[in-house]
C-alpha cells in the first residue's frame, strides 16, 4: 500500500526533486518487501542489489543531474495537478479491476498485483502527460518498478542474474538519457520535449 | 567456444572507445564479424552453459555478422568521404552493438534473451544520436523512450510466462516441453504483452513511431545496421515465443494476432511510402512494411517464409540503405527532390539504388518477390485482397520514388566520391540477393526452422 501511496504522491508533487526522493523512497520500500518475501537467498541479493542501483545511485544521478542544468525545478505538465490526480486515480481503479485478472492462480503475493499494474499505469501516465524530459525518464523508472514488483508478487521475482541484468540495464538507461538531457538543454536551451518536433510524416 | 562471440566485441569496443586512427578501426571492425562468422560455424549446434546455437540462433548470426563485415567494409569509404570529424566515435557502439546481438541469438534463456535486446536499443541509439545536433537528439530521444516503455512492457511478458510455468524454468527449450499443459488464460495475456514489447522494436503498427526517425536520423552505415539486422533481433524474439506458444496449442490465437498486426503495419507503412519526400525515411518505412510481412508470414505458421523473408529483407534493404549513403554524400541532402536524375549522374550508386528499391517493392527475379508469393499462396483466402491491396499501395509508393531517384530531372551534383568500395558493397548484396532470388533455398530454410515445432 505503501508503495502506491508513493507511486500517487509522484504524481501530485510539483518539484522535481521532491519527485526523486519519492522515486528512492518507493525503491527502498520494494526492497524491503523483496527481504521481507525471501525464504530462500537470491531475494536478498536481489534487494540488495536493488536498493544500492536503484535507491541510491540512480537517485544521486538524477540529483545531480538537476544541480548541473539549474532548470527549474517545477514539474510542467499538460494536465494541472488535481486533474493528474484524478486521472491517477481513475487509472489505479483501472489497476486494482485489471489487476484481479493478472494474478495467476500460485502468484506469491496475489495481493501486490494490482498495485503493481496501477504503478506501471501511473507511470505511463507520468510520461504521456509530463513536458519535461526528467519527469519523463522518472515516469519511466516508476513504470519499470511496477514491472519488478509484479515479478515480485508473481514469481518471487525472476532469477537473481535476471534481476541484476535488468536493473543495470534501467540504470544504463538511465545514464544515456542522463547525456542526452544534457546535450537537449545545451541546443534547445529548454528540457520541453513537447518542442521537439522537426521530425514528421 | 561461444563465450568468444561474446568477449571478442565487447573487447573490441572497449579499444574502440580509446582508438582514434579510421583505418585500424574499420579494418578491425570488418575482422571481428568475420571471425565471428567462422565462429559460428565451427560452433553451430554447440551448447556451452547458458549459451547455445541452434538452427535458428545460427541462421540470424550469420546473417548479421554477414551485414556487420559489409557495412564495416563500407563504412571506410564513407567516413573518408564525409569529412565527419566525429567518425572514430561510430566503432565502439558499432562493437557493442555486435555484442548485444551475438547475446540475444546465443542465449536460450528468455530472461537474458530480454536484456540483450534492451541492450541492443542503447548500443544502437549512440548509432542514431551519431550526428550530434537537433534532428538526432530528437530521434534518439524518442527511441530510447518507446523502445525503453516497450520493451518494458515486453518484460511483463516474460514475468507472465515465467509465473505460467510455476517459476520452473527460463530456458527456451525446457519452457517448450513444460508448456503443454499450462493456463492457457495466463499465457495469452503474456503473448499480447510479448507482441508489444517486442513489436515495438520490431516497428509494428501503432508502435512503429521511433522507427522512421531513427533510421533516417543516423548516418547511413548506422541506418543499415538498424534495418538489416536491429530489427531482426527483436523479430528473432518474437519467432521463438510464437513457436513457444504453438507448442501449448494456443496456435490459432497467436496467429490471429500476428497477422492482424502484421497487416496493419503493411498497410500504414504503404500510405507513409505514399507521401514521403526523403529517401531515407521512405526505406524506413518500406521496412516498417516488410517486417510487417514477416510478422504476417509467421502468422501463417509458416516461420521458414518469415526466416527466408527477414534474411532477403536485411540482404536488399542493407544495400538500399548504403546506396542512399552513397546518394547522401554526392547530393548532400536527403530530399527526393534533391537526389533525382542519379543515375545519370553517378550511374554506379544510382543505378544501385534504383535496383535495391526495385527488390524492395518486390519485383522479380530478387528474391523478396518469392517470398511474397509464397505468403500469398499460403493466405486464407478472406485475408488474400487485403494482402494484396496492400502491397500494391506499398509497391505504388515505392515505385514514384524510385522513378524519381533514379531518371528524373537530374539535381546538382555537389561531389563525386572516388572510393571503390562505396559501390562494390551495395553490389555484392544486390548479387547475393538476385542468386537467392533465383534459386530460392526453401527446403534449406524449412530444415532450419525445424528446431520451432
Amino acid at each position: 500500500m505503501a508503495i502506491l501511496a508513493t507511486g500517487f504522491l509522484m504524481v501530485g508533487r510539483r518539484s522535481l526533486t521532491a519527485l526523486v526522493r519519492f522515486y528512492a523512497l518507493q525503491n527502498v520500500l520494494l526492497a524491503g518487501l523483496a527481504f521481507a518475501l525471501s525464504e530462500e537467498g537470491h531475494l536478498v541479493f536481489a534487494g540488495v542489489v536493488l536498493l544500492v542501483l536503484k535507491g541510491v545511485l540512480i537517485p544521486f544521478f538524477l540529483l545531480a543531474l538537476l544541480k548541473r542544468l539549474a532548470v527549474s525545478h517545477e514539474v510542467e505538465s499538460y494536465l494541472s495537478i488535481p486533474l493528474s490526480l484524478l486521472f491517477g486515480g481513475a487509472l489505479v481503479a483501472v489497476g486494482f479491476r485489471a489487476g484481479k485478472a493478472f494474478a495467476l492462480p500460485g502468484a506469491a503475493l496475489p495481493e501486490a498485483v494490482p498495485v503493481a499494474i496501477s504503478l506501471i499505469l501511473l507511470g505511463m501516465l507520468s510520461m504521456a502527460t509530463r513536458k519535461k524530459a526528467v519527469t519523463q525518464v522518472l515516469g519511466f523508472l516508476a513504470l519499470e518498478n511496477g514491472v519488478f514488483l509484479l515479478a515480485l508478487s508473481e514469481t518471487q521475482g525472476l532469477p537473481l542474474f535476471i534481476e541484476i541484468g535488468v536493473a543495470l540495464d534501467a540504470f544504463a538507461a538511465v545514464v544515456l538519457a542522463g547525456i542526452l538531457i544534457r546535450r537537449i538543454k545545451q541546443i534547445f536551451g529548454h528540457l520541453d520535449t513537447a518542442r521537439m518536433q522537426e521530425l514528421k510524416g | 567456444m561461444l563465450w568468444l562471440l561474446l568477449l571478442l566485441p565487447l573487447a573490441s569496443a572497449a579499444w574502440a572507445y580509446r582508438e582514434k586512427n579510421l583505418n585500424r578501426l574499420s579494418l578491425v571492425a570488418a575482422g571481428v564479424p568475420l571471425v565471428s562468422l567462422a565462429i559460428a560455424v565451427l560452433g553451430q549446434g554447440a551448447k556451452n552453459g547458458l549459451l547455445e546455437l541452434d538452427g535458428v540462433g545460427f541462421f540470424y548470426l550469420v546473417l548479421a555478422d554477414l551485414i556487420f563485415t559489409l557495412v564495416a567494409l563500407y563504412a571506410r569509404g564513407y567516413w573518408a568521404a564525409s569529412h565527419d570529424t566525429h567518425a572514430p566515435a561510430f566503432f565502439a557502439p558499432f562493437f557493442a552493438f555486435i555484442f548485444t546481438t551475438h547475446g540475444a541469438y546465443l542465449t536460450h534463456n528468455l530472461g537474458l534473451m530480454w536484456i540483450f535486446v534492451e541492450s541492443s536499443t542503447l548500443a544502437s541509439a549512440f548509432l542514431v544520436y551519431h550526428h550530434h545536433n537537433s534532428r538526432a537528439l530528437e530521434a534518439t530521444w524518442k527511441y530510447l523512450m518507446l523502445g525503453s516503455v516497450g520493451i518494458a512492457l515486453g518484460l511483463i511478458g516474460v514475468i507472465l510466462v515465467y509465473a505460467v510455468l510455476g517459476g520452473a524454468t527460463l530456458d527456451w527449450g525446457e519452457a517448450k516441453g513444460l508448456i503443454g499443459g499450462v493456463n492457457p488464460a495466463g499465457l495469452k495475456l503474456a503473448f499480447a504483452f510479448l507482441l508489444i514489447g517486442f513489436g515495438t522494436k520490431v516497428g509494428l503498427f501503432p508502435m512503429h513511431a521511433w522507427l522512421p526517425d531513427a533510421h533516417s536520423e543516423s548516418p547511413s552505415p548506422g541506418s543499415a545496421l538498424l534495418s538489416g539486422t536491429l530489427l531482426n533481433v527483436a523479430f528473432y524474439a518474437l519467432v521463438r515465443y510464437t513457436s513457444l506458444l504453438e507448442s501449448a496449442g494456443l496456435g490459432s490465437y497467436v496467429h490471429k494476432l500476428l497477422l492482424g498486426f502484421g497487416l496493419a503495419s503493411v498497410f500504414a507503412a504503404a500510405l507513409f511510402l505514399i507521401a514521403q519526400k526523403d529517401y531515407k525515411r521512405l526505406l524506413a518505412y518500406s521496412s516498417m512494411e516488410h517486417m510487417g510481412l514477416g510478422v504476417y508470414a509467421l502468422g501463417l505458421g509458416a516461420p521458414w517464409l518469415a526466416l527466408l523473408h527477414t534474411l532477403f529483407h536485411s540482404l536488399c534493404k542493407t544495400a538500399a540503405f548504403l546506396s542512399a549513403g552513397n546518394l547522401s554524400l554526392a547530393f548532400g541532402s536527403t530530399d527526393i527532390d534533391k537526389a533525382s536524375g542519379s543515375a545519370r549522374s553517378w550511374p554506379a550508386a544510382g543505378f544501385a539504388f534504383v535496383l535495391a528499391g526495385l527488390a524492395l517493392a518486390g519485383l522479380p527475379p530478387f528474391p523478396l518477390f518469392f517470398a511474397e508469393f509464397q505468403a500469398l499462396l499460403l493466405s486464407p483466402a478472406a485475408l488474400m485482397p487485403f494482402y494484396l491491396l496492400g502491397l500494391g499501395l506499398a509497391f505504388a509508393g515505392l515505385a514514384g520514388a524510385i522513378t524519381q531517384i533514379g531518371f528524373g530531372t537530374p539535381s546538382a551534383l555537389q561531389v563525386l566520391p572516388r572510393a571503390r568500395i562505396l559501390v562494390w558493397v551495395p553490389a555484392a548484396l544486390l548479387l547475393l540477393a538476385l542468386v537467392l532470388g533465383v534459386l530460392p533455398p526453401a527446403e534449406w530454410a524449412k530444415n532450419i526452422a525445424e528446431v520451432l515445432r
